[in-house]
């Protein structure tokens, strides 16, 4: 092989080449090396040719790191020509017909441009070609006849190409930076493949600054917090699940967890976890409902005198929490609505009542021992499991009629299923097991204690649904600050935010007066942000709003033009 | 027509402001007045950005003191930051 002239730095290309000639098929004639269009030619025709290109392709991606090898039109030339040629020459009329775009490759033998698609005009490098094809042209042209007996002036001739090639190698890639590149070879080669992906990579990057470059059409960053929610109701079921200790108070975040000291963790457990968005979820619930109100029933039955002895509000909404999930546990429905729909005050408000209006109809019964019975009634229909026709009966009369009374989509299930148990077991289940016979006169207590704690709604719903939703911001904290919190961070930024709202009330109150109104009106909120700086001349209320609030109370905030001459919210 | 003021029944708003529980702590602090319809949902967006920038700024001591945590103490510098920047009337 006429390898002097040429320093084979890279012995796979010598290889390839050896491999080509072997497995050459002698059928294209050899052209005239000037004759770029009969090379190309003889690239359309030979068929045999691309066997050995895929051969040539595969070797060539082992060197293409380093080469940025040698296209399949490559091969298919070297292919075409191979019988008469060297190695040499077969890649000097590589680089005759090479397209001389792509990549030169840093081995002096293989000053090999990647050969773009001949025959597949690309428009873009094309614009590049012309010029580059010439130049490789002529440069070769100068080279080849000299090539004809492999000298050792080649490769000095080369260099010069070799540099002109590297050049245009950059001048290439910087008009390949700014087109984008076309269809790209299906002979990919690796290079060829790094290549357009990092090409492909700067393209793609810019065109993100373009919506940076225009903060003010970027609608509002993604919604991270659906997922944050999402993450807080999974934490909240699973503390309800595993028996979260009650000092955890950050976590467990259950409405009623602070009052009930002992009782609680087995009373959320029996909780359904509040859940918006699945069935899924309620029907967890309701499984790790059925699983634990068993034996929580159990628990609870000694648990909620003492419970009710504490006369606490939370208690007897968990009781009627109890009640009903021994009633889904008993008749196995999926209660889907969530307890919790806002997991907390207004659950409460609910369960209180529900429970006053089972007071009002345990009053008009007229049956003293009916109260003392409610507590236990629910347990024993679990235990004893007569009553549950009768029960089932009930249910569904109760769940209808007590849809008005209760007045919430989520309690009138709960309290009808609470109220009926009520009605069944006084009806039917005057005396039922001996059980309740024994925990009737500890109940008795409880039932005085039950229409005093109606009277108290103050400071102790300012704990429990106060503080969920105090966590509830507490928790866009954290996920807003995008960092690790410590527990009693988390505790400093909610009282920060209890004495952000004492501020923002006051300052409602001095504007509304200033304005000679009782009413706070959002005019006032405007003015309050502007005060604090959110809202500028340059950054209005409305843009604030779209950024952060979801559409619906933008709707509801922003007045829209709708049809029929019509302004919605009025001004 | 114009828009229903009521979102219906089966839609399910993401990141929901706790209307209930502003305008009830607004009711607390303040009995006398009356806060409109709107006026807890602007309530909500206020304290959306009223956390955002306490984040942004405890996030930014925390990491000042190279810590990977952010700790009561970075909570408070920022809060009392806040405080001070505020140009709040009754602040």
């Amino acid at each position: 092989m006429a390898d002097s002239g040429n320093p084979d730095s890279e012995p796979t290309t010598r290889t390839l080449l050896r491999r080509v000639l072997d497995t050459a098929d002698p059928r294209t004639p050899r052209r005239p090396r000037n004759a770029r269009a009969g090379a190309q030619r003889a690239l359309l025709e030979t068929p045999s040719s691309r066997r050995l290109s895929s051969q040539t392709k595969m070797t060539a991606r082992r060197r293409s790191q380093r080469t940025k090898s040698i296209g399949k039109l490559a091969h298919v030339q070297a292919s075409g020509h191979l019988e008469e040629q060297t190695p040499r020459t077969l890649l000097k009329n590589i680089l005759l017909t090479a397209h001389p775009l792509l990549a030169v490759s840093a081995a002096p033998e293989s000053s090999i441009v990647m050969p773009e698609s001949v025959v597949k005009p690309v428009p873009a490098p094309q614009v590049v070609q012309p010029p580059r094809r010439e130049s490789s042209r002529g440069s070769l042209e100068l080279q080849l006849p000299e090539l004809e007996p492999p000298t050792t002036l080649a490769p000095g001739l080369l260099a010069p190409g070799k540099r002109k090639q590297r050049l245009r190698l950059s001048v290439f890639q910087q008009a390949m930076d700014q087109e984008l590149p076309l269809s790209q070879e299906p002979h990919g080669n690796a290079d060829a493949s790094s290549l357009t992906s990092s090409l492909n990579l700067t393209f793609a990057t810019p065109l993100q600054p373009q919506s940076v470059q225009r903060p003010g059409l970027a609608r509002r960053p993604p919604t991270h917090r659906a997922v944050d929610v999402g993450a807080f109701l999974q934490d909240l079921r699973d503390t309800s699940l595993a028996l979260a200790p009650p000092d955890t108070v950050l976590e467990d975040t259950q409405p009623f967890s602070q009052p009930l000291v002992g009782q609680s963790p087995s009373v959320h457990h029996s909780l359904p976890c509040p859940s918006h968005s699945g069935a899924e979820d309620a029907e967890r619930a309701v499984s790790h409902r059925t699983r634990s109100s068993g034996p929580r029933l159990q628990n609870n039955s000694p648990g909620k005198p003492a419970q009710l002895l504490a006369g606490r509000a939370e208690e007897v909404d968990a009781l009627a929490m109890s009640f009903s999930h021994s009633s889904s546990s008993i008749f196995g429905e999926v209660a889907v609505e969530p307890l919790q729909d806002g997991v907390g005050e207004e659950a409460e408000e609910r369960m209180e009542e529900s429970l006053s209006m089972s007071k009002v109809k345990e009053a008009a019964r007229a049956q003293g021992s009916a109260r003392a019975e409610e507590p236990e009634g629910h347990t024993q229909v679990t235990e004893a499991e007569g009553s549950q026709g009768a029960i089932e009966t009930k249910e569904p009369e109760g769940s209808s009629g007590d849809v008005d009374t209760s007045g919430r989509t989520v309690s009138p299930e709960l309290a009808a299923s609470t109220l009926e148990f009520l009605q069944a077991k006084q009806l039917q289940c005057l005396e039922p097991a001996p059980p309740p016979s024994t925990a009737v006169l500890p109940l008795e207590p409880l039932s005085a204690r039950l229409p005093p704690r109606a009277r108290t709604p103050g400071p102790k719903p300012r704990q429990g649904p106060y503080k969920t939703r105090l966590s509830h911001y507490a928790k866009l904290f954290s996920f807003y600050a995008k960092m690790p919190m410590e527990r009693k961070a988390l505790e400093m930024v909610e009282k920060c935010l209890d004495k952000y709202f004492q501020h923002l009330c006051d300052d409602l109150e001095v504007f509304a007066a200033h304005a000679g109104r009782k009413t706070v009106r959002p005019e006032d909120l405007e003015l309050l942000m502007r005060r604090q700086g959110l809202v500028t001349d340059q950054l209005s209320l409305h843009v604030l709003v779209e950024r952060h609030l979801p559409l619906e109370y933008r709707q509801l905030l922003i007045p829209c033009a709708f049809s029929g001459n019509s302004v919605f919210p009025a001004q | 027509m114009a828009v229903s003021t009521t979102v219906s029944q089966r839609k399910h708003i993401k990141r929901k402001a706790p209307r209930g529980f502003l305008k009830r702590v607004f009711k607390r602090q303040k009995p006398h007045l009356r806060l409109e319809t709107s006026g807890d949902l602007l309530m909500h967006l206020n304290c959306l950005l009223f956390v955002q920038r306490l984040a942004e700024e405890s996030r930014t001591n925390a990491c000042e003191n190279k810590c990977g945590v952010i700790k009561r103490e970075h909570v408070l510098a920022a809060a009392k930051r806040q405080r001070l920047l505020l140009t709040g009337i009754s602040m």
